[in-house]
């Protein structure tokens, strides 16, 4: 059986597994949501009648009509039915059904997550190599500087900052909305992307400099300079791709978790996303809306994870021959 | 009748607004280091620096379009299910009652050409006729019935079911007469006739849309200068001009109104700022001075109905001692509170009602009332004095608070400096957004606190409709504090359809309440209103919550 062959049967058992495990987790983590809402104080009812003098008979009609009525297993056993149908119920709060109130919303998170990745891999990872490459010098220390200080802003001061200045004094950007078709989206989706990003960026940069800076002490690197191997391909071929291990999967747990941490920025910008709809849900107890966002960030990680460990073997060869060798 | 929503008030706003705050909190840092649009003490120092205006510059012309912000999206805009600032302020525009509520805060016909009060449990509107739903039907009386015994019926869980608690029927009694049969004589009945309880719907579009009414898809058909278009949930929700609206007095001057949210409080002021957005009620009161000076457009403030109120939730502890609840009341530095939660733009409040909610009785006699009333002018000195005669020194009152916008903040700080002059011990119990609004339906919620604040407004000219919540066992009245003489006034009023008889009932009502302080009146503040400067010709007051306000905005000259 060749390499080759023996690789790609390995890929394939690994995914199947992980296909198995994201099935298990998502279940029991559905089922944790769904317990904790449950055991969340406050009665969703309250929030139905909101402050209203509940005739008895009016609260006995609501309970029913959105099954608060029943036991905590039944009403479990009930959602996990419907969803195993692709029926993930109604949002008692919006009058619609959870895949339409979810469905409206995700596009415009689905976007400013993507530019905030681009901006990731490209500003994150370019800094990181430029910083790792010019050690030392003035470039390396403005690197730094820039990471030390990106670090430490947290997004909603960068999201004010950029909507009062790039905004509100300059005029650039337009301070709030999602806008209409995609040059006036990408338009509106800048201050936004930056603003989830900055974090992210110095965090990658950082992981990015510190390793290439191992990967360029290696002995096979100092070799192959050496012997006189081109400095560009040594580090093309020797450093870059091997440092790229760490940052894949710094990158793949960011860019997992940047999906709810859009609620800041959204709430900033006016924009309608998944971040806030989280947020709003579960204060107002939406059960129904909260349990299919989670399950929709569990799957983004379990996802995006995986697709990191699947990469794993294509950027180092060493993975996939340590897989089947077990 | 149970306003408690009121109370519990601006709820979504109250959800929505923990991120917000967090927002707006690192924005004033941001704005003063950064931005420089911070405006600074000067304005502050101004108290009670401000004018109402009755009506903005008339438009000169007809505009396209304008976009309008609001705190928060509605969940819905189905008129049982709305009784919060977001949905009343959208729907005022698209709906109507059968009567109406005038800016300033009188009543007139809408829908009813006339009504009757033949007996005193009889009410009979005239329906008017050549009406047009927006899908081009025509308005009957059987949609009346409908509409009407919506809010009756349980399945439904009407907002509006207390406006509707004496009611016996609902009947068609004509051709276009509608009569509303009582159980007992209720003087408010009619008066929220003009207010979202008395809104017509088509029949059978409430038939066709089921539990779908009014959700983003469905939206609503009915009657009012601007028809429902569009709503992007999260994003917008878009109304145009209905062409053959029945009223010419009101006929919109905008094709198109754009509604978006904006749950930020300095988002919404920065989208002022660069024109995004061309106005927006409820402005934040920490930007009144730099939207005063901003060329961008205009501040203009109108007549309200809220007060700010302290519920005292406790009357077992220290607090149950109506002496204490008056020295609490007297050591509250309420002058101040105005000056730094509202920038100087309020006014103390003498009763638990706003002056201008009294109708029928002319303005000599509202004084009198007024002036009958016991004062608790700032006097913490005599105020400890009291609290050490009533012996509650080094007791604990408990404070609820939650970080919900400067103007709670700076209450719940006043009265815990307050409660601590008076040798009482404050604590303050900083709870969630969601929790805080549970203390307004949950009476576990409210357990163990003493004290908690509210933004409590009338959604008629009434102080009926303010007074009634304290009544005993009534749903709103948080402390469960009884008083004989207070009930039997209080029926007196609802009973009493006279104008004269009705306010001196209502007034001995709030004679009895003033003395016994079952909550603490803090202040009253008008209603804001921002128009960028393209837009002009709405009038600022609290009516835009039931009266077709967008229809009179157009072209600014």
């Amino acid at each position: 059986m060749s390499a080759r062959l023996e690789t790609a049967r390995a890929v394939a058992v690994a995914a199947l597994r992980r296909l198995a495990g994201m099935a298990a987790t998502l279940l029991v983590t559905s089922f944790l949501v769904f317990s904790s809402l449950y055991l969340a104080p406050g009665d969703p009812v309250s929030f139905l009648i909101r402050g209203r003098s509940p005739d008895p008979q009016e609260l006995v009609a609501l309970r029913h009509r959105y099954g608060f009525d029943k036991p905590f297993p039944v009403r479990y056993w009930n959602w996990l039915d419907g969803v195993l149908h692709g029926d993930f119920g109604q949002s008692y709060l919006f009058h619609q059904s959870v895949a339409a109130v979810i469905w409206s919303r995700l596009p415009s998170t689905l976007l400013l997550v993507a530019v905030s990745t681009l901006m990731i891999a490209v500003v994150g990872v370019g800094a990181g190599v430029v910083g790792a490459l010019r050690r030392g010098t003035r470039t390396d220390s403005a690197v730094l500087l820039m990471v030390t200080f990106g670090a430490a802003v947290p997004s909603f001061v960068a999201a004010i900052v950029l909507r009062s200045v790039l905004g509100v004094r300059l005029g650039w950007f337009p301070t709030i909305g999602n806008g209409t078709g995609t040059l006036d989206r990408l338009h509106h989706i800048v201050l936004p992307a930056i603003a989830l990003s900055v974090t992210f960026m110095a965090l990658v940069t950082r992981v990015t400099r510190s390793a290439m800076l191992d990967e360029l002490r290696r002995e096979h690197v100092e070799v192959a300079l050496s012997r006189g191997l081109p400095r560009r391909t040594v580090v093309r071929r020797h450093v870059f791709r091997n440092a790229l291990g760490p940052v894949v999967t710094v990158s793949g747990l960011l860019v997992s978790g940047m999906l709810v941490s859009t609620a800041i920025v959204e709430t900033a910008f006016g924009m309608s996303g998944i971040g806030s709809l989280l947020v709003q849900s579960v204060d107002e107890l939406d059960f129904q809306v909260v349990q299919a966002i989670v399950l929709l960030v569990v799957a983004a990680f379990v996802v995006v994870n995986t697709l990191v460990d699947l990469l794993y073997p294509l950027i180092d060869p060493r993975v996939a021959a340590a897989g089947s060798a077990r | 009748m149970t306003a408690p929503r009121p109370g519990a008030p601006r709820p979504t706003r109250r959800s929505r607004r923990t991120l917000a705050t967090a927002l707006a909190a690192a924005g004033v840092l941001a704005a003063s280091g950064c931005s420089g649009v911070a405006h600074g003490s000067a304005s502050s120092s101004q108290a009670a620096a401000y004018r109402l205006t009755a009506r903005t510059p008339a438009p000169v012309g007809d505009i396209d379009s304008f976009t309008w912000s609001i705190y928060a999206e509605p969940t819905s805009i189905d008129y049982a299910q709305s009784y919060d600032y977001p949905p009343n302020q959208i729907l005022a525009n698209v709906c109507e009652s059968l009567l109406r509520w005038n800016p300033n805060l009188t009543t007139s016909p809408s829908l009813a050409t006339s009504y009757a009060n033949p007996t005193p449990l009889t009410w009979v509107y005239q329906i008017r006729p050549g009406v047009h739903f927006h899908d081009g039907t025509l308005l009957t009386a059987h949609d009346v019935v409908v509409s009407l015994s919506r809010n009756m019926d349980p399945a439904v869980g009407s907002d509006w079911s207390y406006a509707y608690r004496n009611v016996a029927s609902i009947k068609q009694t004509g051709p276009m007469q509608v009569t509303v049969t009582l159980r007992t004589p209720d003087s408010t009945f009619n008066e929220y006739m003009a207010t979202a309880p008395g809104t017509i719907e088509s029949a059978a579009t409430l038939a066709k849309d089921g539990t779908n009414y009014g959700n983003p898809t469905d939206g609503v058909n009915c009657t009012g200068p601007f028809e429902f278009s569009s709503w992007t949930p999260g994003q917008s929700l878009v109304l145009k001009r209905f062409d053959d609206y029945w009223d010419p007095q009101l006929r919109a001057k905008s094709a198109q109104v754009k509604f978006v949210f904006l749950s930020d409080p300095t988002a919404r002021v920065n989208a002022f700022q660069t024109g995004e957005v061309d106005g927006g009620w409820m402005v934040p009161p920490d930007a009144y001075g730099q939207l005063e000076s901003s060329s961008a457009g205009s501040l203009y403030f109108g007549q309200n109905t809220t007060v700010a109120e302290e519920v005292v939730n406790n009357l077992k502890g220290p607090l149950g001692n109506p002496t204490v609840r008056q020295a609490l009341l007297m050591a509250i530095d309420r002058k101040g509170i105005i000056t730094a939660g509202v920038d100087g733009v309020g006014d103390v409040a003498d009763s638990m009602v706003t002056p201008n909610t009294w109708t029928g009785v002319p303005s000599s006699v509202v004084q009198g009332y007024l002036k009958d009333l016991p004062g608790y002018p700032y006097d913490p000195a005599r105020a400890k004095a009291m609290a050490a005669k009533a012996g509650v020194h080094g007791q604990t009152v408990v404070i609820a608070t939650s970080p919900l916008d400067s103007e709670t903040t700076i209450v719940t700080q006043a009265v815990a400096q307050a409660a601590s002059a008076i040798g009482l011990k404050p604590q303050i119990d900083t709870v969630s957004a969601d929790k805080y609004t549970a203390l307004f339906t949950d009476p576990a919620a409210r357990k163990g606190i003493d004290l908690f604040v509210t933004f409590w407004y009338t959604n008629i000219t009434d102080p009926l409709d303010m007074y009634v919540s304290l009544e005993t066992g009534q749903f709103a009245n948080y402390g469960n504090w009884s008083d004989p003489a207070f009930d039997t006034a209080l029926n007196k009023a609802v009973a009493a359809y006279d104008p004269a008889q009705h306010a001196a009932d209502t007034a001995a009502a709030q004679q009895i309440a003033m003395q016994q302080l079952p909550w603490l009146p803090l202040y009253s503040d008008p209603v804001s209103v921002f128009l960028g400067k393209r837009i002009t010709g709405v009038q600022p007051s609290i009516a835009y919550l039931y009266y077709p306000w967008a229809a009179q905005i157009g072209a600014k000259g």
